[in-house]
This record gives structure tokens, sequence and C-alpha cells, in this order.
């Protein structure tokens, strides 16, 4: 592949026929991971270990 | 202004993700009670402190702080307090002999530096503080089971930072009060 | 230049020259800054030493300061002078106004740079083993601080250059939507001017006078908070450059088109708006600071994270959109369809996959209490090595692969080099980078020589993996990521020195965005009205604290230098 004109598209997707549904299944994965990962740094990691500061 | 409906709920589910860690970090505040390092230690002049470690000065003229022992004061009741010096390059005390709290305790700890920056981080807890000359850091921890908690500077203090360690000892209370102060 | 077709470098020869050369100090900062972290990666995991520990630290400050300070600000200049040019058509100047910012940017860098140096040359008589952040009370020689003063001083001349070309071409076209790309440098630049006001009144009232023995003792936390003023805005200083290429470079290179314009203008104002009000997100677990303020600033730094929510989603989707012009089907499979074998795409694409990963621990870091678990840690560097060393770093990479050739007239050298290097890159941050994450939970501390480890106490708990395994990975990572900026340079090097050619091989059309500006309201543009709340939003975090710190003594409770 060069980096030329030829930029490989096969066809044209204007405005009003593009939903971006790979994009929202992209995000909802990664939504999982930040609130799965957030719930273990938060109530595994760092309450999950002592002694903290209460005063 | 034209957005895309996946976009739109996008957006939504992002502001409740935020307002969800902010939640959580509320909650960490409120239930378990974890507290933020303040100012209510207080400010001090760090020459004094310098002053009194070097025997120049009695500790009594050091405003807002008071001499530095590795065997934690009794207040009352679970209730004890200590003072510590972080320095450039050791913990006092912490390096040379361990400070030592009993088990069971609520101690409430002030520490401040006659030089630079330093850090105070007892490894592998939440205890993790950053300490100024001139400011006294003022936290409450409570100490439940015996064992040691190693201290390492985490905040770069000049060239041999890297040596800067200490020892946090909890014992069990009867040890604890027949041990020398 | 010999090529038969126009090149950005024919049209605009002026802009094409400041950018060039700010490229040329750019990556030379990059070889040099990267070769200390090389040295520093086997030197802390204690595989290999060629330098005795407390000599650790003046590598540490040159490589933060070149790294993040001087490649960074010097890469920055080039891109905005090329994307004001390009999307204004129009050359930049190029009077003695230009020349001087580039002049005092270069001066000042040097100027730090031997100040740096001369801690590990007997023959010069400078020392600034103070870290990139230079916390107050540890000393560095003046002239440390002068160079960086001059680096700032250059960086708001290149602000108005770009400002007065944009004017003029205001003149011109009278009610027209501010072309995207031109948009986005002038508000980075207002954020940027808001923002470094900080470290400007930091070193000008208080550093550089105390260094020079003007006044004997200033107030470590004043100091330390104007540093944190500064030191949150500039990450996205660093930032929103990515994200200028991420929004109107990396659609084309996918092979389609940006998703929507408008978001971009929105995302942008909020950066403006709320990148400096946050700064005390580095100072959670300092003494002398309220947790009110602490709290203000954490709910602040939460709210930062919507606008790079909605980039993940609006450049995600302008690169679906390219993959799916390409033929690409399907929920997932699109991604297959996808350039991975062009350097510039796929230096952009790894950046924007890692940044993902990085913002998750931004989000810890930024957590109020949960801090506590992670500050001054090696998550720290393990977080900010997928930030400005991947998202900014990788991406100012891979649009050089693109824009270079555009800037000589002379094609890619190297290509295969060019090809590998992206993925090299992804391969040794991974590696190094969730060995720092991890290591960071098992205390770990950064910014040390050698993390003690024979604790009298007992020595770093086994978490997620062990010592000796995270030791090994931030090596080879390191190494990794030292090959990777060769292979980089190597490329850059060929180009620049390679002869004329006939073609470039570079399309430099940008299509218009899918929804373009003019379906977003014009009050978007607006830039002093964005300005003028962000000043507001500035006053109301750092207000009330900053009177405070002062009212007990400008320079009280004070503090002696100490040098390190």
């Amino acid at each position: 592949m060069s980096t030329d004109a030829d930029d490989g598209t096969v066809r044209e997707i204007g405005h009003d026929e593009f939903d971006p549904v790979g994009t929202a299944a992209l995000i909802v994965v990664y939504f999982i991971i930040l609130v799965v990962m957030w719930v273990f740094m938060y109530f595994v990691e760092f309450l999950g270990r002592g002694p903290t500061v209460v005063g | 202004m034209e957005v895309h409906r996946f976009e739109k709920i996008w957006t939504a589910a992002a502001l409740l993700l935020i307002v969800g860690f902010i939640s959580t970090i509320v909650y960490g505040a409120v239930g378990p009670g974890v507290t933020m390092v303040e100012d209510d230690g207080g400010t001090t002049d760090q020459a004094d402190v310098s002053a009194a470690l070097a025997d120049e000065l009695d500790w009594s003229q050091v405003e807002n702080f008071e001499a530095p022992t590795p065997k934690a004061q009794h207040v009352s009741g679970d209730k004890y307090e200590a003072y510590v010096v972080t320095k450039q390059f050791a913990f006092q005390p912490g390096t040379g002999q361990p400070l030592r709290v009993p088990a069971g305790s609520t101690v409430t700890l002030y520490v401040t530096s006659p030089d630079v920056l330093h850090g105070f981080e007892m490894v592998g807890t939440n205890v993790n503080l950053i300490i100024m000359p001139g400011q006294i850091s003022e936290i409450t921890v409570e100490f439940d089971e015996p064992g040691t908690y190693s201290m390492v500077c985490s905040e770069y203090c000049g060239a041999a930072h890297h040596v800067m360690e200490g020892r946090v000892e909890v014992v069990p209370q009867s040890q604890f009060d027949s041990t020398e102060g | 230049m010999a090529t038969n077709e126009t090149t950005f470098a024919d049209q605009f020869p002026k802009s094409a020259r400041l950018t060039r050369l700010s490229f040329g100090v750019a990556f030379t900062a990059l070889a040099i800054g990267g070769l200390f972290g090389l040295i520093q990666a086997l030197h802390r995991t204690d595989i290999y030493r060629v330098l005795p520990s407390p000599d650790y630290y003046t590598l540490l400050t040159g490589h933060g300061v070149l790294l993040a300070l001087v490649f960074t600000t010097f890469f920055i200049a080039g891109l905005f002078s090329w994307g004001i040019s390009n999307s204004l058509d129009r050359d930049l100047p190029g009077d003695w106004i230009s020349w001087s910012w580039w002049i005092m940017m270069t001066v000042g860098t040097v100027m730090a740079a031997l100040a740096i140096i001369g801690a590990l040359i007997p023959q010069i008589p400078m020392q600034a083993d103070v870290l990139f952040t230079f916390y107050v009370p540890l000393k560095g020689h003046p002239v440390f601080y002068i160079g960086v003063v001059l680096l700032l001083v250059g960086s708001w001349v290149a602000g108005y250059d770009w400002f007065r070309t944009f004017w003029s071409w205001r003149k011109d076209n009278r009610g027209e939507r501010i072309p995207l790309q031109t948009f986005m440098v002038l508000i980075t630049m207002l954020m940027w001017y808001l923002s470094t006001m900080g470290v400007a009144a930091e070193v000008l009232i208080f550093v550089l006078p105390w260094s020079l023995g003007l006044v004997s003792q200033i107030d470590p936390l004043i100091t330390r908070t104007l540093f944190w003023f500064f030191g949150h805005p500039v990450v996205y200083f660093w930032l929103l450059p990515a994200y200028l290429a991420w929004y109107t470079v990396l659609p084309k290179l996918s092979g389609g088109r940006l998703f929507s314009d408008p978001l971009a203008r929105v995302v942008f104002v909020l950066f403006l708006l709320l990148s400096t009000p946050v700064g005390y997100h580095h100072q959670y677990i300092d003494p002398g600071i309220s947790e009110g303020f602490k709290f203000v600033a954490m709910t602040n730094t939460m709210f930062l994270l919507l606008p790079s929510f909605l980039t993940a989603f609006t450049v995600v989707a302008s690169i679906e959109h390219g993959a799916r012009q390409r033929g690409g089907k399907g929920y997932l499979s699109w991604l297959r369809s996808l350039p991975w074998d062009e350097p510039a795409f796929t230096g952009m694409a790894l950046a924007g996959l890692l940044f993902a990963a990085g913002g998750f621990s931004g989000m810890v870091n930024a957590g109020m209490n949960l801090n506590y678990l992670v500050h001054n840690t090696l998550w720290v560097p393990g977080h900010f090595h997928l930030t400005v060393g991947t998202a900014a770093a990788l991406t100012f990479m891979a649009v050089s692969y693109w824009l270079v050739p555009q800037l000589t007239g002379k094609k890619l050298r190297l290509r295969a080099f060019a090809l590998i290097q992206p993925y090299v890159w992804f391969l040794g941050m991974t590696l190094m980078s969730n060995a720092m994450h991890r290591g960071g939970l098992i205390g770990l501390p950064r910014r040390t020589a050698e993390p003690e480890w024979n604790l009298p106490g007992g020595s770093f708990s086994e978490g997620i993996g062990s010592l000796n395994e995270i030791q090994l990975q931030i090596a080879v990572g390191g190494i990794l990521l030292f090959t990777g900026i060769v292979l980089f340079l190597a490329v850059m090097v060929a180009t620049w020195m390679g002869r004329e050619t006939p073609t470039i091989d570079v399309d430099s059309t940008i299509p218009p965005a899918l929804s373009g500006a003019e379906n977003s309201p014009r009050i978007l543009d607006n830039y002093r009205l964005w300005f003028a709340i962000a000043v507001v939003l500035v006053v109301i975090a750092y207000g009330v604290p900053l009177w405070d710190m002062v009212a007990d003594g400008v320079f009280s409770p004070g503090s002696n230098p100490v040098t390190p």
C-alpha cells in the first residue's frame, strides 16, 4: 500500500447513510471495562487494603 | 446543533459514569471514612525544626510540633499520637529506631520536614503523604493487627533519596507498654 | 523543490521553514531524552548500570525536560504552524517576530539543557538535579530557570504569530466560520496562555530571584501550587495537538471523513474551560490545602473526562467511516479493512488504543481518596507514558511520516522502518506500562534510582506479579521503546537528507467533514467568550486558596535553598 492518491476507497458513504454501529460496539465494550476496572481498583485494591487515613 | 443519536446516548452514559466515579469517592469519604490530609496540622518554622533536631533549640520553641520519639505517646483510651520528621535522608523515628504503635490503636501522626519535600509512604497501605517544610501533615490512622510496615520516601529529595527508608512496628499492647519510650 | 507537484513547502515556504526547524529541535530532544530513558530503565531495574545512582536524577531531569517540555513544545509549534497555514491557506508572516519565537525557545532550551548536563560534567559549574517539576526548596542553577522562562515566552510569541495570521485572514473573510484546524490552534493557545500564568508567576516572582540570592526564603506550598496551576493544563497542551491530528488527519488516512466538526469544536471549548481549575488533583496528599478545595478539583477533573470520552466516539466513528468506505463490514471486522500497512495511520490508531488504557489510570489518579493508593508510586509513570508518551508522542511520530514529505518535498525513505515502528512502540509500551502500573500497586515508588529492595520490614509484597518479572518487563519495554525512537529518527534523517523526488507519494487533501461547521452554533467560534468563562472558573477554583497561602506572608512559611 502506498501513500498516494489511491486510498483504497471502494464506495462513498454520505452523511445520511452512516450509522457508526462498529463504534457503538467498541465503546460499549470500553464502558464495561471501565466500570469493572474502577470497581476493582476502588473496592478491592484500595478499600481492601489498610491501614488507611481516616482523620 | 446536529448530534448523532448514538453520540447523544454515549454522552449520557459518559456523564453517568462520571457521576458514578464521584459517588464512589464520596462513599469512600462517608462510609469507610477516608479523609484527605488538610491544613489542620498548622504551620511551623522549618529552621526551628532543623535547629531542634541538632539540639540547638528546645522542642518547646517549635510551633505546632513536639519532639519525635520512637514510641507513640498515649493520649487517652486507645488514642495515641506520634511526631515524625522526614529529613535528608532518614525518617526520625523510623530509620534508626522504628516507630512503635500498639495494635488496636488510633494514632494521630504529625509529620514535618526541616529541609526539603519528602514522601511518607507506608508500603502496601493507603498511608501516603507529601511532607513539606513549613507545614505539618496531620493524619489519623487505625492500626488493628500487629505487624511491620516499611516506609519509603516517595518524593525526590536529593542525591541519596533512594536510601531513605524506615519501619513502623505495630506491636501487641502488652509488648508496647513494657518497652522503653 | 524538485517535485512535479506543489507541496506545502512550495505554497507556504515561511511556514514550512519554521515547521522544519521546530521539528529539527524536537527530534534532537527526542533522541537525547530517549537515550536517557533507556539508561534509566536499565538502571532502576538493576540490569545494567553505567552511572552511579546519584547521577540517575540528572538523567531523570533531562528525560523529563527534554521530552515533556522541549520535544513536545517544539513539535507542537511546528504542527500548529502547519495547521494554521494549511487551514487558512495563508503563509505565516515569517518576519523577525516569527523568527524571534524559534530563537528564544531554542536558546532557552540550550541554557536549560546545559544547566542540567552540568551535573555530569565537572567543567560546567552548573547543576539542575531538580526534576521536571523543580520543586522548591531543591534549587538548581539560575541558568536553568532562565532557560525555562525563555522557552515559555517563546511559546507565547509563537501563539501571537498564529493569532495575527488568523486576524489578517479574518479581515478578508468576515462572517466565515473559523476553519477547524485554526480553531483548534487558537483554543489550545488560549488555554496555554491562561495556564502558563501559574508557572510564569512561580518562576519570575519566586524561584528565579531566590535562586539568584535576591530573596532568601520562599514558600514551598505557594510555589508548588503555582506549578500545578500549570502542571495539569500542560498535559492538555500536549494532548490537544494529538487530538488535532486525530480529528483532522486520521479520518482522511483511514479513507473517510471526520464524523462531526461541531463536536470537535465543543470538545476543544470544554478543554479551554476545564483544563486549568483542576490543578489540586496533583496535590491531594499535600498539607496546607483544605479538603473542600481538593473536592472541587476532583469534580472538575471528573467532568474533564467528558471531552475525551466524546473524542473517543467521534474519532473512532470517523475511522469506521473510512473502513466502511474501504469495503469494511460487520460490527468488528471492519477493523481489518483499515490501512494497517500505512505508518501514519497505524501510529495514530495504536496511539489512540493505548490512550484508552492511559485514560483509565488517569481516572484512578483523579479519584481524590483513591489517590492515596497510587500517589508517587510507579503507577504514575505507567499512566503518563501511555498519555504523553504514546497518545502524544506516538501520534507526533505518526503524523511526521505524513507531514515531513510535504515539508521537504522528499518522499518518505526507509518505509520498512516506518511500517514496523508503531508496532514496536506499541509492544514496548504495553510491556513497560503494564509492569509499571502493577509495580505501583505493590508499592514501588517512582522517581527513584533504586527502589529500596532490602526493606527492614520486608520487601515489596507480591501482588499481581512478582518483583523480578515486573522489573524485566520494564527493562525489555524500555529497550523496545528506545528501538522505536531509533527507527523513527532513522526514517526522519534518511528522508530529510534524501534526494528530492519527482513525487512525494502523499495525498495531502483533507475531505470535508460528514457534519460540517455549518451545523454548529456560531457562538462556538466566540473564543473571547470562552476565554472569559475559563478565567472566571480559575478564579473560583484558585482565588480563595491562593489568597489564603499569600495572606500568611508571601514568602512564608519560607525555606532556604537546598542544593540536591
